[in-house]
């Protein structure tokens, strides 16, 4: 019955709670909305970056003086249990000799980079006289399988044609090629530049990053252990801080809501103030008094909030379509946590918008009031 | 009729002082009565004399500033506030002059509200405000609200919800004063009638006519009692 008497009192005004629910509206929106886009930056990041969590990248310690792992620190590693691929990589930068034309780019020496690189054409087996293309350089020079390049004189097949790697912390074979190990020591020998490591589940990473660090380690660092979960991580924390900032700026014409609402009621206040004494007068308490005013509050907050939060998802889709250009990461989970935050914010600025209001006229003295006109 | 002689209701030296600036106004100035359960008493006197002032003060929505007021023998200073609250609640049922309805509610929802401040069940709520707008003659129109009744009806409907949990003092402060002859005196037979089933009913007014369905009048003159 409470709520049917506070329901009556904000039709009486309707003008007046109608905007006080649209200014809740746009701000449980505007809040959600950023959530949902902030959600939705983080997640594009992540699949730019597009890592493996799985991945650890193990690099020589150039602080301490080592350039290059040598065969014996990489079959060690190799041996370390948990660990579901292990591949060695040796790298060079040097001349690639393209249709007469000298190219700068990165030489790789793997031999089964299956894990690192999808090939788009062709196929990824390699032996001494083939060698895959990188995406962009096969683009630039009309590159197809079947092509000849050749680096200090050594003339290499083209077999396969990549696809694009984009950004990446292992190697990028956009500009270069990838030939066999064989093929690498042939050319250049040496050490092997860096080791990528893929352990069998995410929980292991640990384990196995510990276990090299101890086996590798033990006399000295050698080795320096780099885990993609870590980097996923950081993204993720910066993302969420990023989105955190977005949102307390929302927040703000949430809090203009709030002073609406705290302004509305308060002129109900004093308008009712008779009112108020009447119902002192036949019996009302001061918690019974302050529970009509507070669902007043809460019945704007709700309905505005639950509007506002349906809406953001329109919101939020806006939003990602005009800045990403791409509504994907709209409909996940994720967006749901998000609606439900701004919900519960407007919730929360209605009721402590509400409070002082519906406090002050269970305060009032019953006699005072009545004589009030 | 034979009445029992129990006192009710107790002033003794009943001093209220408003202070409005410089001035100070002696609204009641050592006032005493007593009025005794079941009794029909006028409070009569000039505007301004402290009528209002003294039946609030009877109806706890007000404290005296010396004196004592007595309600069945206790003070009401020395009531908590939730006592007040209650005893307004369940022993007094006010009716004003300006009938003072919600205009949000219905009839029969603010005859409904005193009960729903004593947490009385929706049914049995809802039957007993229909039987009490039945007893003053609004049971045909109990859905309409406020303003679509004409102030006598509305009056009847205060009466109603006055009546909402049976109180023992019925406190009406010029319950005709914004009415016509005829409503007027309906409504005085009303209170006449709930008067012969017991009820203790103290009514101010300036009214001689009013003043006749008591049957002790008390006269007040710049917050004393006038005797001349
Ligand atoms: N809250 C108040 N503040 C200041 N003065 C007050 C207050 N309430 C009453 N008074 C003063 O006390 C005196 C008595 O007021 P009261 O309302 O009791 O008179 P009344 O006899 O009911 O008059 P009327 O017949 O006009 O209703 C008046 O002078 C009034 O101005
Ligand atoms: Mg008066």
């Amino acid at each position: 019955m409470y709520l049917e008497i506070a329901r009556r009192n904000l039709k009486r005004q309707r003008m007046r709670s109608v905007l006080a629910i649209v200014g809740m509206i746009i701000g449980v929106m505007a809040i959600s909305s950023i959530g949902i886009f902030g959600n939705s930056l983080k997640m594009s990041t992540l699949e730019v970056f597009g890592g493996v969590a799985t991945e650890i990248i193990v690099y020589p310690s150039y602080q301490d003086g080592y350039s290059s792992i040598d065969p014996h620190t990489a079959l060690k590693i190799s041996k370390i249990p948990g660990i579901q691929d292990f591949i060695a990589v040796k790298s060079r930068t040097d001349y690639i000799t393209v249709r007469k034309e000298r190219v700068f780019g990165t030489v790789y020496g793997i031999d089964d980079p299956g894990q690192l690189v999808k090939i788009s054409r062709g196929s990824l087996v390699l032996s001494s006289s083939n060698c895959l293309a990188g995406a962009v350089l096969a683009e630039k020079y009309g590159l197809r399988v079947g092509s000849k390049i050749s680096i200090n004189g050594y003339s290499l097949r083209v077999s396969g044609i990549l696809k694009e790697k984009g950004r990446s912390f292992d190697i990028n074979p956009d500009r270069g090629i990838i030939v066999s190990e064989q093929t690498f020591n042939r050319l250049y020998g040496g050490d092997y530049s860096f080791i990528v490591v893929y352990a069998g589940s995410v929980t292991g990473v640990k384990k196995v990053s510990d276990q090299i660090d101890s086996v590798v380690n033990r006399r000295g660092t050698v080795v320096k252990i780099w885990e993609m979960k870590d980097f996923l991580e950081s993204i993720n924390r910066a993302f969420t801080y990023i989105s955190r900032f977005l949102m307390a700026i929302a927040g703000v014409s949430l809090l203009v809501a709030g002073v609406s609402i705290l302004n509305i009621m308060l002129m109900s206040t004093i308008e009712r103030t008779k009112e108020i004494g009447i119902m002192k007068a036949i019996g009302a308490s001061r918690s019974e008094i302050l529970t009509i005013f507070l669902l007043e509050a809460i019945l704007l907050g709700v309905t505005g909030s639950i509007l506002g939060g349906v809406l953001s998802i329109a919101g939020g889709y806006a939003i990602d379509m005009i800045i990403l250009k791409s509504a994907k990461y709209v409909f996940v989970s994720k967006t749901f946590l998000y609606i439900a935050q701004g919900i519960g914010f407007g919730l929360i600025t209605a009721v402590v918008s509400g409070l002082y209001p519906a406090w002050k006229a269970s305060n009032l003295e019953p006699i005072d009031a009545l004589r009030y006109e | 009729m034979e009445k029992e002689k129990r006192e009710i209701v107790r002033l003794e030296k009943v001093v209220k002082t408003y202070h409005m600036g410089e001035h100070t106004v002696h609204a009641l100035n050592g006032i005493s009565i007593s009025i005794s359960e079941g009794e029909f008493v006028a409070i009569m006197g000039p505007s301004g004399s402290g009528k209002s002032t003294l039946l609030n003060m009877i109806g706890c929505l007000d404290v005296p500033t010396e004196g004592r007021v007595l309600i069945d023998g206790v003070s009401t200073a020395e009531m908590t506030e939730e006592e007040l609250t209650r005893i307004r609640r369940d022993r007094i049922g006010f009716v004003f002059q300006s009938f003072n309805l919600i205009p949000t509610l219905s009839a029969r929802e603010n005859v409904e509200l005193p009960m729903i401040f004593r947490k009385v069940g929706e049914k049995e709520r809802k039957e007993r405000a229909q039987k009490l707008l039945e007893k003053v003659g609004m049971g045909d129109k109990s859905d309409h609200r406020p303003s679509e009744l004409s102030g006598g009806e509305q009056q009847r409907v205060a009466i109603a919800r006055a009546l909402a949990n049976d109180p023992s003092i019925i406190l009406a402060d010029e319950p005709t004063g914004n009415l016509d002859t005829s409503s007027g005196n309906e409504i005085m037979n009303i209170m006449k009638e709930l008067n012969r089933t017991g009820r203790t009913i103290i009514v101010v007014t300036h009214d001689p006519s009013v003043a006749d369905f008591a049957e002790r009048i008390i006269r007040i003159r710049d917050g004393k009692l006038d005797v001349s």
